[in-house]
Order: C-alpha cells, then structure tokens, then sequence
C-alpha cells in the first residue's frame, strides 16, 4: 500500500511505524451510514420553526428599517420608546382589549388540489397589526408576493400572478405577527395545501359518463315478429338487409328499413355465418353445411365427414368445426386446420368474423383456439361466457366477474368494461344492452355514453356503424345510434391510463396497477428481476403524484412518454421525491395503452431550493415551470438543453413568472435530448437548486392531433376499469 | 470539511447570525459530515439521529454568538458535536463494533492480501474504540473526520499542541497494543 503524506504529523508521528499506523487508519474511512431522509427534513423544517421564532425576536422590523447595523441601536431605541408610549396609551384609553388566543385558519389549509388562479386566504380571529403580521409571513417555495386585507382576512398574492402548479405550499405565520391591540402570536402557525396542476390547453373529453341524451336513438321501428326467440342475427356488407334465425331454427332475411320478411331455410338451422363479401350464406343444417349463393338463390352441400356444429368464413373459404376439429373446404374435400381438445366436454361456439380463431368452451373454461397455430388458451376464469369479436377479429369479448372483457388476441391482454350484451362496431363504438338500458362505450372505456332506457337485448351493429338491430319482447327491431363522441387524442388516451395506473399505486392496489402493464411493463416492475417499485410502502409514504412532461414520441404504434414525479411525505409534508419515466404503447385490438417500460431516476429530497414542477415540450419550444420565483439573473447561464452529442441547442432562455422559456428550437422527433437545470440557479430567498437537474426527454413525435403537453388532473376515470391480472407485482 | 471557499461560507455565517432563518443553508451544507461523525460514535440510527437534532438545536440557538476565529464553521459544529456526544457517552455505550462501519474496499492487490490488510485496518480501528476519550476522539477527527489539527482543537476545546499530543500518544498506544505489522509496501 503507498503511504499519504500528511505534513501536519511529520512532527507528531517521526516514527516509521506510527506514520504506517496513521496510513491504515486514514484508509479504514467509514462509509455512509444509514441516514433516513425524512429525518433529515424533519430536522431542517424544525429548525426552521425554531429560527421564526428566533429570527422575530432578534431582527424586528424597525431594526431592519434602520440598517445597517450603526443606526440599528437608534433606530431601537426610538422604537422602543414609541411602543412603550403605545402601550401605555392603550392600557389607559382602551380597559377593554382583546386578549383572547390568535386563531389562524385557511380555507386552503391541508387541501389538495387548491386552484392556481387565487391568493392565499389567511384568516385571523380578531383584527390584526398589518404590518408586523405581514414581516411575519414565510413562504415555501420561495415566492414574492403582495399582500392585502380585508377585514381580518389577509390575502397573500404571488406577484407573479398564479400560484405554481404540483406544488406544496406552507406558509408560515410567525409569532411576530401581533394583534391591533399588540398581542403576539403564541406560536408559529403553518398552513400547509397543494396545488392542482398547471391547466390543460384545450378542454379534454370527459371520462365520466354522459348523461342520458333524450331521444338519442334515431329511426327505431320493428323488423320481424319472432317470438320464438332469436339466436343469431348478421348483416349484409351494405347495410340493406338483416339475416337472422330464429330459435326453432329457421333462417330468414328482412329490408333494413322494413318491408318482408323472406324465408330462406324453414327449420333446422343451428349455426350461420354470411361470407365477407355479402353474396353467401353458409349455414349448418341438419348435420350437413349448406352454402346459399343469395344472388342466384341456389344452394350447395358440404359434407363432411363428422357431423359440423358451427360454420364461419376465412379467407379460403367455408370453415367448420366438428368434434375433433375446425376444417376448411379444399377442392378435393375437406382439410383439417386444427384439432380440439379430446378430453372433456368440448362446445364450438363462434368463429372470428375472419375466421383466424375459434372460441370454445371445454367443460367450465372459454378457450380461444388460433386455427393456424392451432394452439388454444383460457379466456377468464372458470365459467367465462363468449359474448362477440370485434369487426375485425382482433378483439374477443367476454363475460368476466365484473362485467365485459375484452382480450385483446394480438397483445394479449384485457380491458374491462361495464356490464350489458356487447356489440362491436366498425366505428369501435360498443353497445351494452340490457334488460334497462343501452349504453355505448369505446374499446379502450373512454366515452361511456348512456343512449336510452329500455330492454336491449343482442345489439348488432350494422357494418356502416349508425343502424343497429335488437331483440325487445319477441320482436327485432332496428335503430340508428348517435356517433360517439370524437376519439380521444392519443396523448389524453395515454394520460388516463397513468392517471389510473398511478392512482391504482397510490392506492396500494397491485392487481389492479399490474393491468396497466404489458408484458415487458410486468418486467419492469418486476421484484424477483430487481426491478421498480409498484407499491411504495413505510414512511415517507407515497403521498401523491404529478405528471411533469408528457409527449407523443411515436405513431404505428401510437407510443407515449410520461415523466411522473411521485411525491413521498412523512407527517403530510413533502420530504422527498422521484421521477419514473413511463413509456406506454397502444395495443392492437382494444386500442388501450399499456405502460411497456418504466425507469426511476434518484431519489431527492424537497425543501432546498426550486424544483422544476412542469416541463412543456412542442418542436419550437420548451417551457420550464419552477416551484419558486427565480432570480432572473441565474436563469441564462443556468438553464439549458442539450442534444444526444452534448451539444446545446436552441436560443437563450427567457424567464418570467417562474416559468423558463426556451425558444428557437428544432427538435427532431424520436431524437433524445436533455433539459439541465444547474445548481447555480437561485431562488428570490437566495437558495440555489440543492443539485443539477437533469431530465431527458425525445423530440415530440406526430401527435394525431394531440396536444404535445397537457398535464393531467389526478382524477380517477369512473367506470372505467381493468380486470384483475395474477402477474406477480413487486412492493418494497 | 465542507468544500465551500471560506468567503462564501463566512458570508452564510453572517447572514446566519444577523438572521438565523438563514441557518438553513448552513444546516444544508454540513448535516452529512455531522451526521457521519455522530453515527461513528454512537453507532445507532436513533440515538444518531437524536444526537444530530441536538448539536443543530444547540448550533442554531449559539449562531448569534458565533466568533469567526479563522477556522472553518464545521469546526465549530463538531465541537457542539464532541461536547453532545461525550454528554450520551456517560449513559450510553456504543452497542456494535466499529468495524461494521468502515469502508474498507481497496483496488489493487490480489484478494487474499486485501482481505488480510481489510483485518488488518478493522483490528487498529477496533482497538482505537478502546482507548481512552480524548485520544480516540483526536484520531477519529483526524484520521476519519480529515481534520486539520487546529480545527481539531477549535472541536475539542484545546490547543494544536495538546490534540498533536493526544494524537501522538494514541498512535503510540495503537503500535503498543497491535503488536506486529504488516510492512509498509
């Protein structure tokens, strides 16, 4: 081992021996020891009480007003004579005087979400000394404000017009604050509350249900008397006519907009299915499948050789399931695509409208057979019941526990939906229908829309999305339905999904956060691969959460990028924090997205200097929004961005109204750049941030119309929910 | 000792002392090295903890009276903090070895001579625990804390001359008291 020199010892350790003992002691430096950060600021915000305290009694206002410190001795000696000299006049002029206990309230006070858009409300129980009450005021962050009273209500207005967005306020109310009649505050008062987020630039569809439109249904009139029940109805590709079969088995046709109905097989029909095209129908009957030619009106046999129990249509042609498999038409007979299960009680149920997947029940459980690969899995739990495919089938619907699931078959995964009988239509507008009411929903829950009172069984849309048929009392009849509203910008898409991602996290539900993620988000949260947090448990708590940057950063998949700031408190107030980059992509069939990677970045503590609370990302523009007012003059040299090389880019930084602007910017989608705030950048109180600042973000991709930024209010979405996944999920 | 140039920190002390709401700053910059020498004496995380609020409360209430004496404010802090500490030792002793604490990763020789020269510095550290107060505070100031010997005086309320004897004899006892060593490479 080399030795230090340390000159400081050279006469105190002459002795070889001894500098090699000081040599392998100086090596044995301890390490840092355990240290809990919500002790650290505890500390800090005590002594900080403490220093009001200290700070009123040893600085008062008059010793200020006379700095420097020469004319302080005269400066207190003159005041101490003309408070006296008030004293005693108001002990003679005034036996009457207040003496009761200052009260301090707020209506903000321990509130969570307090509007930007207002001053801070301090209210006092009896009338007070405004000046030695306002010297009296501190407020964190550090923020230049302007007072006002009215009555003994003071109002505290930031001076830069708004409060700052996802921030925890606490303003304190020294104890040398003093009544009219002179009487001091027993001790400091602290209001503490947060703010709401910065507000949306364009009003944002409401997730939560509409109310019920009167006469939202258009056009209803009766198609067909069938009071034996009907089991399967389709429509033609131009929305002219309505096939349907009745529950003894007979195949009929009727006009859309009403007129015959016309007979084309009389009995015995179990399973149908109209060919893509329109100018076939195929049905099971009697053992054997019959394809009707509608032009001509002739019909054609296939016989297979076990009995078929369901018809569809793929590609190819005619497909069937039997017993033992599905199987397709070829020229020379009939070819086996896949088998089905040997063991059990096996039940065909439906095809996928391209015939690509078969669903199926084996005893209790709905299995979803891919004809192709010809392997099957599980749909829900045990008892699952198939309710319908999307037009395109990708997406299968079901009847969960809760209501309706969607799975969907290319990102295998699920959406829940409310209850009802679900129909699927080419506008990816959904019908729920009941014995009470229709309701329309979009694939993702977005946009539930109440349509009508009344009995709406089999919903089915017809293909050009407005008319749709239903079964009320024996009878079909048909309607046109409103159009849903317009489809949600992907980025308000993807920020309700992390809104209820993190809300499901804050609310200590792992099953429930756990279905916001897709199989690599599962990874990522992943405890037995040292992955995130999903569940942040112990003290300080996870005691909210704010989303600090959001952007579009891909389309074909739609992909989008959150950086959320999760906020952990010990005794309400904030102590700590840390960022988690979320990268959430759309899924294919029920077009919801799903958190598919997820980054933490440290974990920092609050309370010593400004922290950036909101970071707006277009092309041109990047706005930087502060907890605290800056000084202005640490801004420029202090705020910047870097491109992947290192290389800063745009204009010089603007401040105004703690809001940092960075202009003359060309940021190229999908490229990666870093925002820097350094330490050097100061508060009005003088505090410069606690340590650099880093965010790296990607130049905002084609947002569909989207806005590029738009931080989103915390707000769970009602109704909208997903199913319960068993992935294992990690909690610290 | 803090990194912070002795301009700016006396500009913090002043500030501090005219106001003390200024104190924070100065809580900001020297809780870690406080915390880290309080811990490596009372070697529990509660009793640090309660031993830390006590030399800051202290510190803020005495910063009024503070004397700029030319020697970096931390030095000041430890003194607050050797006084603290010597008033928890008279009813509380450390609970775990010393050697749990020290960081002892060393790059270069192969790995049977480091873990050999590892117990090597754990032994002279354990036995720096048993010698008597005064010595064993003057080494870990020094030689943990990477003190001058005049801050260590302004901490221990002495003269240079006194802390490079304690040094001296506590070094000196450490040769006794190791016996053989490993030499110097």
């Amino acid at each position: 081992m080399s030795m230090q020199h340390d000159p400081e010892l050279d006469d105190v350790l002459q002795d070889q021996e001894l500098r090699q003992l000081a040599d392998l002691l100086r090596q044995g430096r301890m390490s840092e020891p355990p240290l809990d950060d919500a002790f650290r600021s505890a500390l800090r915000r005590q002594l900080m009480n403490r220093a009001w305290g200290m700070g009123e009694t040893s600085a008062p206002w008059w010793r200020k007003a006379f700095e420097p410190a020469g004319l302080a001795w005269a400066g207190a000696a003159v005041g101490v004579i003309l408070i006296a000299a008030v004293v005693v006049f108001t002990a003679i002029s005034n036996p009457g005087t207040d003496t009761r206990q200052v009260d301090v309230t707020s209506p903000m006070s321990d509130q969570s979400a307090v509007k930007l858009q207002q001053p801070i409300l301090v209210m006092f129980n009896q009338a007070m000394d405004h000046p030695s009450t306002e010297a009296a005021v501190q407020i964190t962050p550090a923020t230049t404000v302007a007072y006002s009273w009215q009555a003994n209500t003071l109002s505290v207005q930031p001076t830069s017009g708004n409060l700052a967005p996802n921030t925890q306020y606490q303003v304190t109310i020294g104890p040398g604050a003093k009544t009219a009649t002179g009487q001091q505050l027993a001790a400091p008062k602290t209001i503490t509350f947060v703010t709401q987020p910065p507000p949306a630039p364009s009003p944002s569809p409401s997730p939560s249900p509409s109310p019920t439109p009167r006469g939202a249904l258009t056009g209803q009139h009766q198609l067909a008397s069938v009071p034996d029940g009907i089991s399967i109805v389709m429509w033609s590709p131009d929305s002219s006519i309505v096939y349907f079969t009745s529950s003894k088995g007979a195949l009929e046709s009727v006009p859309a907009a009403g007129g015959n109905v016309t007979v084309l097989a009389a009995d015995g029909v179990t399973s149908a299915a109209l060919a893509p095209a329109g100018d076939q129908l195929a049905y099971v009957r009697n053992g054997k499948i019959e394809v009707l030619a509608i032009g001509s009106g002739t019909t054609s046999e296939i016989s297979p050789t076990l009995q078929p129990s369901i018809v569809g249509w793929a590609k190819h042609g005619v497909v069937w399931a039997a017993a033992d498999g599905v199987y397709v038409q070829a020229v020379d007979g009939p070819v086996k695509l896949a088998s089905l299960p040997t063991s059990g009680l096996v039940v065909s149920l439906s095809f996928a409208p391209d015939g690509a997947h078969l669903a199926y029940t084996q005893d209790q459980s709905l299995q979803l057979l891919d004809v192709v690969s010809g392997k099957s899995i599980a749909l829900g739990l045990s008892g699952a019941r198939f309710l319908g495919w999307s037009p395109d089938g990708t997406g299968v619907m079901y009847a969960g526990a809760q209501g309706v699931v969607i799975y969907d078959v290319g990102g295998k995964n699920t959406t829940a939906l409310p209850p009802g009988e679900p129909g699927w239509s080419s506008q990816d507008g959904i019908l729920l229908g009941s014995d009470t009411d229709l309701w329309q929903v979009r694939p993702d829950g977005s946009s539930l829309t109440k349509l009508a009172d009344g009995t709406y069984h089999l919903p089915v849309w017809a293909p050009n999305g407005i008319a749709f048929t239903y079964v009320r009392g024996g009878a079909l009849f048909s309607a046109s339905a409103p159009a849903l509203p317009p489809k949600s910008s992907p980025l308000d898409s993807a920020a309700s999904v992390v809104n209820a991602f993190m809300q499901a996290r804050k609310g200590q539900q792992a099953d429930k956060a756990a279905a916001f993620l897709d199989d690599s988000g599962k990874q990522s949260y992943s405890s037995s691969n040292g992955g995130l947090n999903l569940l942040v448990t112990g003290d300080p708590s996870f005691s909210r959460y704010y989303v600090l940057t959001q952007e579009i950063t891909g389309s074909q998949p739609d992909t989008a990028q959150f950086v959320v700031r999760i906020v952990l408190s010990h005794n309400k107030l904030d102590v700590s924090t840390y960022e988690e980059t979320l990268t959430l992509v759309r899924t294919q069939g029920s077009q919801q997205f799903l958190v598919d990677q997820a980054a933490a970045g440290p974990l920092l503590s609050l309370g010593r200097g400004a922290e950036v609370v909101s970071v707006d990302v277009s092309p041109g523009t990047v706005k930087i929004t502060f907890d605290s007012d800056l000084m202005p003059a640490t801004v420029p040299a202090g705020v910047i961005i870097l491109d992947s090389k290192g290389k800063q880019v745009g204009g010089n930084p603007e401040y105004a109204n703690r809001t940092v602007t960075i202009g003359g910017l060309e940021l190229k989608p999908g490229a990666s750049y870093k925002l820097v705030v350094l330490s050097t950048v100061q508060d009005v109180g003088g505090n410069n941030i606690a340590a650099e600042y880093d965010l790296t973000f990607e130049g905002p991709g084609d947002s569909h119309g989207g806005d590029k930024h738009k931080d989103q209010s915390p707000a769970p979405s009602p109704r909208v929910s997903t199913s319960p996944s068993p992935s294992p999920t990690a909690s610290s | 000792m803090s990194d912070l140039p002795r301009d700016d920190e006396r500009d913090l002390v002043e500030r501090a002392k005219r106001d003390p709401r200024q104190f924070g700053a100065l809580y900001d910059r020297h809780f870690q090295q406080i915390y880290r020498f309080v811990y490596s004496r009372v070697r529990e995380q509660t009793a640090a903890e309660d031993v830390t609020s006590e030399i800051f409360m202290k510190a803020l209430k005495a910063v009024p009276r503070y004397q700029d004496t030319g020697r970096p404010f931390a030095a000041w802090l430890y003194q607050i903090a050797v006084n603290a500490i010597a008033d928890r030792y008279r009813t509380l002793r450390p609970s775990s070895p010393l050697e749990d604490f020290h960081d002892l990763s060393i790059a270069g020789p192969p790995l049977e001579e480091e873990a050999a020269h590892r117990d090597e510095i754990r032994r002279i550290w354990a036995l720096v625990e048993a010698l008597p107060v005064q010595q064993k505070t003057a080494l870990v100031l020094k030689f943990q804390e990477d003190m001058k010997i005049e801050d260590i005086a302004v901490a221990m309320g002495k003269t240079p001359g006194a802390v490079k004897l304690l040094i001296h004899r506590g070094v000196s006892r450490l040769r006794d008291e190791a016996g053989t060593l490993r030499p110097a490479e």
